[in-house]
């Protein structure tokens, strides 16, 4: 579904991402874990089409297309998702009116009629559901006033809207109390099927109590430097990073 | 169905389709009111002075009644026009009124505009001014509203298109708890250029007022706005609030913006403040890394923009008729309309 070659990412003059290789299949759950600063995000964005980075080196594929060849909305139509770390806030557009939007675009995208105000609002209600997202969340500027547990919902709920086969979670958890980091994670689970893949990006083994990865990755300055099972993370959670720097 | 008096063909051109059933259609022709003199439910109409422009009376309380008066240019050798349109409300008396301003043709019109609103006690004024003329006019609108104690006016300009657009707008309470708003939006493209001059005068104790005014500026169009609010020695518990905030769509689209408050009583809340901004590059990575197309995302970011001025405007029908124009406006498809000539859809 997604296979990065040697990718190597720079930001100005500095190098952030140093050859990363990674291969993500259908029914398949990642993980990737890494100190502050080790390139997470960035390869999170630079895959999302974000054009403050630029690609110096190596190739990516998703869906057999080139990846870098599309336009952040023309990687998204194929199934491309991003949960940020930071949801944007933007006042003024409503959550119905943005998911209206994208749910159009995709749908056009796809050779299939726009929904009717009707079929779009059942879906609004379904998807909401998964999350336990507050109805009344609809006519809301999109993460406005939202709470930091509020916006990472909203992040799940438009993955749920959407339907993504690939979605990378920047640190979904950060900021999360307990029962937050429950729903979300339950939202996620409940979405995962043979067809899809999630890559979740966390600094800690918490979140993977919820959400059982398959393959676990630690990344410290911009190389994928270790990659195991699941238990993986439970030594990272154990040992620390450093003991796998040390180690390298 | 009306007959107009001057011009026939005015309703064969003109299809405005304002959905509202309550709306009572008044045509201008270069300044002339196209109906003899009413006296309808407290409602006196009649042409001003010399014959020229609008006088409107309104008593008792019109609730949920809207009058749209539909001014239009149409001379085909046109000179500067000047002609005066006064809205005076008795005690008591409330009224919607939306004053549509267009051109037949593109030809360059001048035409100056001067508006009086004459609100009583406890009168209430729902007024909109609705621009849409053509690129190489120039158009002006001098307006000042008195009003009485516990009155209130809100008035939205909202202006769509003219070759130059000069807006002066002048608000006096020289009575208590006198409550005032106004509300704008300028959308400029092209060589445009939009002028906004607001000046509202605090002369008694316990008024309020505000305005909100914002502007996008497309290519090499040009904006300015001045705004003054002045609170009188003695007119204390003054609330006064002006905002106006502006988004720049190129490196070459200009805007200046001055708003100014001057004080002079000392219990008073007031506040006033401008940004000048360019499309929010994040949120709009973030409207695309969900499938929306760049243009898209743009003309999401920027109705999301305007959406606080719109929503000031109470009746529904013609909020969501307006919200339509802006974004067709935003879009560039109102020369493609060939509904009717004014472009406005």
């Amino acid at each position: 579904m997604l296979r990065i070659k040697d990718l190597c990412v720079s930001i100005g003059e500095k190098e952030i991402l140093r050859g990363i290789n990674l291969e993500i299949k259908p029914g398949e759950t990642h993980a990737i874990m890494g100190p502050n600063g080790s390139g997470k995000s960035t390869l999170a964005s630079v895959l999302a089409g974000r054009e403050t980075f630029t690609v110096t080196g190596g190739s990516a594929t998703f869906m057999g297309k080139d990846l870098f060849a599309m336009t952040p909305e023309e990687r998204a139509r194929l199934g491309f998702f991003l949960g940020f770390q930071y949801p944007v806030e933007i006042p003024g557009l409503t959550i119905v009116n943005f998911m209206k939007a994208a749910i159009n675009e995709q749908r056009k995208y796809k050779n299939l009629p726009a929904l009717s105000s009707g079929e779009f609002l059942k879906m609004m209600r379904e998807k909401m559901a998964v999350v336990e997202m507050d109805p009344s969340f609809v006519g809301r500027g999109v993460n406005v006033g939202f709470s930091g547990g509020e916006k990472k919902r909203n992040e799940i709920f438009q993955m749920a809207m959407l339907e993504p086969m690939l979605a990378i979670l920047d640190e979904t958890d950060s900021g999360l109390d307990v029962d937050a980091l429950r729903v979300v994670a339950q939202g996620v689970n409940k979405l995962k099927t043979k067809e899809n893949a999630f890559v979740v990006i966390t600094h800690y083994q918490r979140l993977l109590n919820y959400i059982i990865p398959d393959i676990v990755h630690v990344l410290y300055k911009g190389q994928i430097i270790k990659t195991a099972g699941k238990n993986l993370a439970l030594e990272v959670e154990n040992k620390g990073y450093d003991h796998f720097i040390n180690k390298k | 169905m009306k007959e107009y008096i001057y011009m026939p063909e005015v309703r064969r051109v003109f299809r405005c389709t304002v959905p509202d059933e309550n709306i009572r259609q008044v045509f201008l022709v270069d300044g002339v009111l196209q109906e003899e003199e009413t006296e309808k439910n407290g409602i006196i109409l009649k042409r001003g002075p010399e014959e020229k422009g609008l006088y409107m009376r309104v008593q008792g309380d019109h609730f949920g009644e809207t009058i749209q008066i539909i001014s239009v240019r149409s001379e085909d050798l046109p000179g500067p026009l000047e002609f005066t349109n006064k809205w005076e409300l008795e005690p008591g008396a409330g009224i919607q009124i939306i004053v549509c301003d267009h051109t037949l043709n593109e030809h360059l019109y001048q035409t100056s505009r001067f508006s009086k609103i004459i609100l009583g006690e406890d009168a209430c004024l729902d007024i909109l001014f609705m621009q849409n003329e053509n690129i190489r006019s120039h158009y002006r609108l001098d307006l000042i509203a008195n009003l009485d104690k516990g009155s209130q006016l809100d008035c939205h300009v909202l202006s769509f298109y003219g070759g130059i657009i000069n807006n002066k707008l002048h608000a006096v309470m020289n009575h208590p708890e006198a409550v005032c708003r106004m509300d704008g939006l300028f959308l400029a493209d092209g060589e445009q250029d939009i002028k906004y001059d607001i000046s509202v005068d605090h002369n008694a104790p316990e008024c309020y007022s505000r305005q909100l005014f914002k502007g996008i500026l497309d290519n090499h169009s040009r904006g300015s706005f001045n705004g003054a609010i002045k609170v009188a020695p003695g007119a204390q518990k003054t609330e006064a609030y002006q905002a106006n905030h502006n988004l720049l769509l190129t490196n070459d689209a200009k805007i200046t913006t001055k708003p100014q408050l001057e004080i002079y009583a000392d219990d008073v809340k007031c506040s006033h403040g401008a940004s000048i901004g360019r499309m929010d590059e994040m949120g709009l990575f973030y409207l695309r890394s969900r499938g929306i197309s760049l243009a898209e995302a743009k003309m999401l970011q920027q109705m999301a923009f305007v959406e606080d001025v719109l929503a000031g405007i109470r009746t529904e029908s013609i909020r969501e008729r307006l919200e339509k124009m802006v974004e067709s406006r935003l879009r560039g498809e109102f020369k493609k309309c060939s509904n009717c000539t004014m472009h406005c859809c």
